[in-house]
Formats: C-alpha cells, structure tokens, sequence
C-alpha cells in the first residue's frame, strides 16, 4: 500500500540476499512474474542461469547419478551444475519448490546451504534462487519441510497493481544485485552483536522450531537463520537498501514473529538511554516522531520515578524543559509522571512546570 | 511535530493520552496535517491525518482528542485493509459501499471507546443504531447494515431519521455535523491527491504493536481497559491461526505422510538405469491413500457447522485429488453404513444422546479397502480408544468453542463457528 512508485521492496530485498550470497525464496501466487523477474534480474547482470524445476525432478538430479566405477560407485552431477561450476559464477535458479515431493526437498538440503551437487561442489559465486506456490494456490502442493525452509530467507511476492500497469506499458523493471564494496562482511560483527544483544533478552526466540503445520514451511528462528539474518543486515547496510528491504529480509529469515520482535527491539534501542540523559540532561535530543519522543520521555519519567532523588528529580525536569517547545503536548504527560514523584525535601516546584501550564490548562487538566 | 496551523491540537492529544493512556503511543505516532478547506478529519494508511482547521476550531480539546482517539483506533485496527477484503470498493455502488463499512468500522470502535470516555462532536455511531448488539467486528456490522437495507424502510425506521448526523448520512444535504469522510485509513479507497509517504507499512506493524503492548500492560496495571480493546490487543500479539489453514496443513501432511511413504520397488526399473551400465536401479513407488471420514451425528452437533467442516474437508481431499476415494461414516452410538456422499447436504444428523467415537474409527479400520487417513468430526464429548488402529493416521476437527481435548495420538484442529474472513476476532 505504501509501495511508492517504481519502488518495490521485495525485488530490492531479492538483490541484496543475492549480492550477500544467502539462499532466497520468492513466494507468490502464480503467474506473478517472479520466474521473469528472476531471469532478467540474471540477464540484466549477465550471470549464468541454470533453472532447475524442482518438481519434475528425482532426488538423484541433486544427490548425484550414481555410477560404477571400477570398484566403486561415483556420484556424477548432472549437466546443470557442470555447466554452472565452469562457469564460476551464476544463479542455481530452483522453480516450483513447493510441488518437490519430500524425498526432492531432503535431496536438496544439501544443494541449498553447502552448494553441493553430488561430488561436485559448486563455486561460492553461485547464488541459489528459488521460487514457490504457496501449498494452498498449488493444487499438488506440498508444506515445504521444516530443515529446508530453515535454510531459506523467505520473501512475499506481492503484485502492486501499478508496477503491472507498467510493466505491460513499459516493459518489466529487472531487480538490480547491488554491488557490495569490500570489506562489507566485516559489518556483520556489528549486525551479530545486535542479534546476540537481542537474543540475550529473548532466550527463547534463539529456537523456536515451528509447532503447528500451517507455519512450518516459512522462516522460523534457529542459530542458523539468526546468523543469516545478520549476514542480510549487513548486506543491506552496505549497499544502502531501504528500510523496508531491510526488514523484510529479517523478517524472511527468522520467521515473522521473531522478525518483527527484532525489528522492534532495534527501534527501542534507537531511543535514548534515560540514565545517560539523567547523567547530562543538557545533551537530550528530542526524537523527531511523536511516538519516539514519547517513549524517550515516558523512560525518562519513569527511571526518575524508581529512584526519586533530588538531583535526578531535577535533571528530569530539564529535560522535559528541552522537549516543551517542540512538544509541548508529549512532555506534558511525562510531567504529570514527574510532578507526581517529588521527593521529600523539594520545596520549591522547578522553573521548567509553568512551561506546561498552558497546554495542560487547555486540555481540562490544571 | 504539532501540526501547524490547528489551534488547540496540542490539547486535544494531552486529553487523548491521559484519558486513554495505553493508547497515547498512538495518538502521537500519528502525524496531523492541517487541511484549510477539506471540511472533515481524515486519516490515510500511512498514519497522517488532515483536519480542516475551520472545523477543529469548533470543538473543544476533548471532542478534537476524542476524534483523534478514534481515527487512530481506524488504523490500529487495520479498518482499510479489511474493508478491502470485505469487497468495498469492488461492488457497482461504491460509494455508498464505504460509506456503509464506515459506519460499521466507526461501530466497532465506538462500542466500547465511547462508554469508556470518548467524547465525540456529534452523534457518534452505535451498534444500536445499525440494529445490532456490541462487541461485533465491523465485518459483522456492515453485514448487519447491508441486511438491513433489504426492506426500505425496515423496523429501524428511525435509523435515517432525527438528529443523528453520522447514521442518517443517507439523507442528502444531511451532511451538516462535519468529519463525515474518516479518510483511505478507514476504508482503503484512495482519495485523490493522497500523496506517497507517510509512515511505510512495517513501521505502522511495529507502532501498532507496541501500542497493543501498552493495552495489555496497561490492563495489568490499573486494568481499566474496554474489554475490546483488550481482545484487539491479544489479537494483535498471538494472532489465532484460522483453522481451515491449520485443517488444510494437518491433512495434506496426514496424507503426504502416508503416501510419502516411499519405497524402492523393482517391479519397474528405473528410467535412470542405462546410465548405470549393469546396476539396476529401483524406481520410486508411490501408493496412494484411501480416506475415510467419521461424522458424529449426535444430539449435540449443529448441522450447519458440521456440514461447513465437511465441506471444507471435502474441497481439501479434492485438491489432493483424493476425492473419489473419500468415504463417509455416520455415527452416533452406533456406526451407520459407510456411505459415498457427494455433498456434504447429504449428511443427516439422525442421532440422539450417546456418542462413541471408537466406534466410528473402529468401523473406519474394517473398511476394504483399509484407509489410511481418517478424519474424525466430533464435538470431542466421546470416549476415545486408548490408541488408533495400526497404520492409520487420524485428524480429529473439534467443533464448537468448548470441545475438550482430543486424544494425544490424534492431530487435533479446533473449528469455531466464524464466517469472517482470515479468522478475525475482536
């Protein structure tokens, strides 16, 4: 809904996960466009692209033709993947995931993480892109399987009616592989430390395999997508995607819940520290949204309020002072906290009150 | 941050956050925008509002807070999106469409907002005056306004008429009590001149969020939260999963599981074996399931959500092109003779007090041939056998909102009697 024009988060989000190497997952209803966009996005950045349809496959076009060898039996990959690992580089494209019987989804495990076709092990510059049906539009689907959904960044393929409008008129905008600068992985130390600092305050989201079958073949939080999810953050970071795109890789790859648990949890720790502005309120910087400010200020009150000192009563107080001007409304409900909270041997009311006087007169409050 | 321009706007969201605290996160995330000449506050998807300043100035801090109040509720409760799924905007009459879901959304806030202080200017819209009870969803309110429309002018004569402004709107040149329009953020039509913007739809998830975690906080604390917005908020934080998804998982897996039980046969040999030189190579066998379905046909079950559940049923089988082989047990005490139905009309409820559904499963193991799935639609008051028969897999679908717990060897689904769409509830 909120999808400005010519903009359409998850083809950027498709990019990113491909220039960071992480397994992707498009779902959409059918005939969408997301095996077109997949294949003009790897013509428009002249990779090779080998697609595979998962569903009309045997488990041994991923695990290798067994052959015997002398004494022995061989594992021989199939053209496929021959083709991609002289090529060196490309995109291992897997179509219709969702209508893989189970022994194909088990059989591809190992092509989806380790890029491993058989014997031969494709090149780190092979990205692996898949698509699928949710199981409810594909009349012969199947719940992808919990290990191999684990193992995928889940992204929704929505339809924004004017991207078709001009996609027929125009012809189809191909999502661009943003082109990392050197040294972006070192930013994943950083985007770690957020998750690991998260997970610290959410033990149980570090697991949390899914227990009813009707979420199971999406993301879902285990060590290994945390560890993914903080791989796309940095990915994201650097090649300076959108907020959007940002959070619908998180989201894609620990699952929604968790997703946005994190995401939440990041926006919090944007805020202020209230301890930090108590310390030196004279360095408080109101956030710009009405919301934001309004937690910072809420925090402010309420860590004065535990442990009423003068001296914190006091810092408090000018903090407010600072936000009455922009938001005289927003200070004025964490003043009310602070009035409420004086403590013992304050006689004298502070200066910065009579700045809340009027708003709250106003307001049938005074 | 306060919108220019709107005199006494600080005010009214003072009044707005202390009057309902758990809601304040809200009411400042929202951005007001002053609008000279649109005559009516509106609110869009993305959180902005735009209110005529010539209006606002007529009401006082507590009416404009109430306004604001009930606009952010209009996105809190994701009235645009829903109203989309509801069809409006799709039908010939369109605009009366909106108008109609915005009355039913301004009903589904207004039932328990406006008992708890909201002070709208005006004569805010009530379920009472659509002819319906509270604590309805604004899915069920517009159904309520839609039904009652049928008759001209129905018993609720007095519904168009008198001195409510919002609810006698279908009058023309009624329009005197002002914010009439609540904007694209109450009924998912765009208006012209909506620019792009605003607060991008994840951000809106988390504020929506973190206001649903003030409620529920707030309820803790002082607990003087409407018990709506409490269920709103509980929604919000452990979304119920609808159960004809949850059905649907449980069956295709129960099916998938046994006609995944793959095994290597070498009736056939494998296409691949030339590749192979002398080695054959087994080819993949693939048996397909029978299924069986166990109704319970007692007293106690309503036959307007057994045959719901057995028509869901039945379109899932379809799906998995299963249907041929599906057949139906009547049972109560006793097991009635399997029977192919090809409707689920077909089902009669014929029995009386007892129930036993060992019965009816036992029955379903001595069918040739032997299903190997079966579902089991019971209202749960029945003994249970201490395990299933061997090798078969059974999915129990629990109707009604009190069954007790199935067995723990069975897959169990709770059915509840809702007709809205995505299983929403208030």
């Amino acid at each position: 809904m909120s999808v400005t024009p010519g903009s359409n988060p998850a083809a950027e989000a498709l990019g990113v996960a491909v220039a960071a190497r992480v397994p992707v997952l498009l779902w959409g209803a059918p005939g969408t466009g997301k095996t077109s966009a997949i294949r003009a996005m790897a013509q428009t950045m002249g990779l090779p692209c080998e697609t595979v349809i998962a569903s009309i496959r045997e488990p041994s076009d991923f695990a290798g033709l067994p052959i015997v060898v002398g004494d022995g039996v061989r594992f021989a990959p199939p053209a496929w993947a021959r083709r991609l690992a002289e090529a060196g580089r490309g995109l291992l494209f897997l179509d219709e995931l969702s209508t893989a019987p189970p022994a194909v989804q088990a059989a591809l495990l190992r092509v989806v993480l380790e890029r491993a076709v058989g014997d031969l092990t494709l090149p780190d510059e092979v990205a692996v892109v898949a698509a699928a049906n949710p199981p409810e539009q594909a009349a012969d689907g199947w719940d992808l399987s919990a290990p191999l959904a684990n193992r995928l960044c889940h992204l929704a393929w929505r339809t924004d009616p004017r991207a078709v409008a001009d996609g027929l008129a125009g012809g189809w905008a191909a999502p661009v592989v943003p082109v990392l600068p050197d040294g972006w992985e070192a930013e994943q130390i950083m985007a770690r430390g957020l998750v690991a600092a998260f997970l610290h305050v959410r033990p149980a989201l570090a697991c949390a395999p899914p227990s009813d079958p009707a979420t199971a073949g999406r993301g879902w939080p285990s060590p290994r997508t945390w560890d993914m999810a903080a791989r796309l953050m940095a990915a994201a970071g650097a090649s300076g995607a959108s907020e959007e795109a940002r959070s619908a890789l998180i989201a894609g790859a620990v699952g929604d819940g968790a997703g946005v648990e994190f995401l939440a949890w990041l926006v919090q720790m944007d805020l202020p520290d209230p301890e930090a502005v108590l310390a030196d309120p004279a360095s408080f910087r109101l956030p710009e949204r009405g919301d934001r400010a309004y937690a910072a200020l809420a925090a402010i009150a309420a860590a004065v309020s535990a442990n009423p000192t003068p001296e914190r009563w006091a810092a408090g107080w000018q903090a407010l002072g600072l936000a009455a001007e922009a938001a005289p409304d927003v200070g004025a409900t964490a003043a009310r906290v602070l009035a409420k909270c004086r403590p013992e041997g304050v006689v004298e009311m502070p200066a910065e009150i009579k700045l809340f006087a009027p708003v709250l007169r106003d307001a049938g409050l005074m | 941050m306060v919108g220019d321009g709107i005199e006494g706007l600080a005010a009214a969201r003072l009044w707005a956050a202390t009057r309902f605290p758990y809601l304040a996160t809200g009411v400042f995330g929202a951005q007001v925008i002053a609008d000279p000449g649109s005559g009516t506050v509106s609110v869009d998807e993305n959180w902005r509002m735009r209110a005529d300043p010539e209006l606002t100035a007529q009401w006082t801090p507590a009416q404009l807070g109430s306004v604001l109040v009930h606009h952010v509720c209009h996105l809190l409760r994701t009235h645009g999106e829903r109203a989309q799924a509801s069809g409006v905007g799709a039908g010939a009459d369109r605009a009366r469409d909106a108008r109609d879901w915005i009355r039913a959304a301004d009903a589904e806030i207004n039932d328990d907002l406006v008992p708890a202080g909201l002070d709208l200017p005006g004569s805010p819209v009530l379920p009472r005056d659509l002819g319906a009870e509270d604590g309805l969803l604004a899915e069920q309110y517009y159904a309520a306004i839609r039904d009652g429309r049928r008759p001209v002018q129905g018993p609720e004569g007095g519904l168009g008429g008198g001195t409510r402004d919002r609810s006698g709107r279908e009058k023309p040149g009624d329009e005197a009590g002002g914010w009439l329009d609540c904007g694209s953020g109450a009924d998912g039509v765009p208006r012209p001149g909506q620019e792009p913007g605003g607060l991008p739809d994840w951000q809106a998830d988390l504020l929506r969020r973190q206001v649903a975690q003030d409620v529920i906080s707030h309820a803790k604390l002082a607990g003087n939260v409407p018990a709506g917005m409490l269920r709103w908020a509980e929604e919000v934080l452990s979304p119920r999963v609808n159960w004809r998804k949850v059905l649907a998982a449980e069956l295709r897996r129960a099916v998938f599981e046994v006609s995944g039980a793959v095994d290597y046969s070498y009736r056939r040999p494998s296409r691949r074996s030339a590749v192979a030189g002398n080695v054959v190579l087994p080819a993949l066998r693939r048996p397909v399931p029978e299924v069986a379905v166990v109704c319970d046909t007692s007293g106690s079950m309503t036959e307007a959500l057994l045959a719901m559940v057995l028509a869901e049923v039945e379109g899932l089988l379809q799906a998995l092109g299963l249907a041929r082989q599906v057949r139906v047990l009547a049972c109560d005490y006793a097991v009635a003779p399997a029977q192919r139905v090809s409707s689920a009309r077909q089902v009669q409820l014929v029995g009386g007090g007892g129930t036993n559904m060992g019965a009816g499963i036992e029955a379903a193991a001595a069918l040739r041939p032997r299903p190997a799935v079966t579902v089991v639609l019971t209202d749960g008051y029945t003994p249970w056998p201490p395990a299933p028969p061997k090798g078969m897999r059974i999915v129990v679908g629990l109707l009604g909102p009190r069954a007790p717990d199935a067995p723990v060897w069975a897959r169990a689904v709770r059915v509840e009697p809702d007709d809205l769409p995505g299983g929403l509830r208030k």
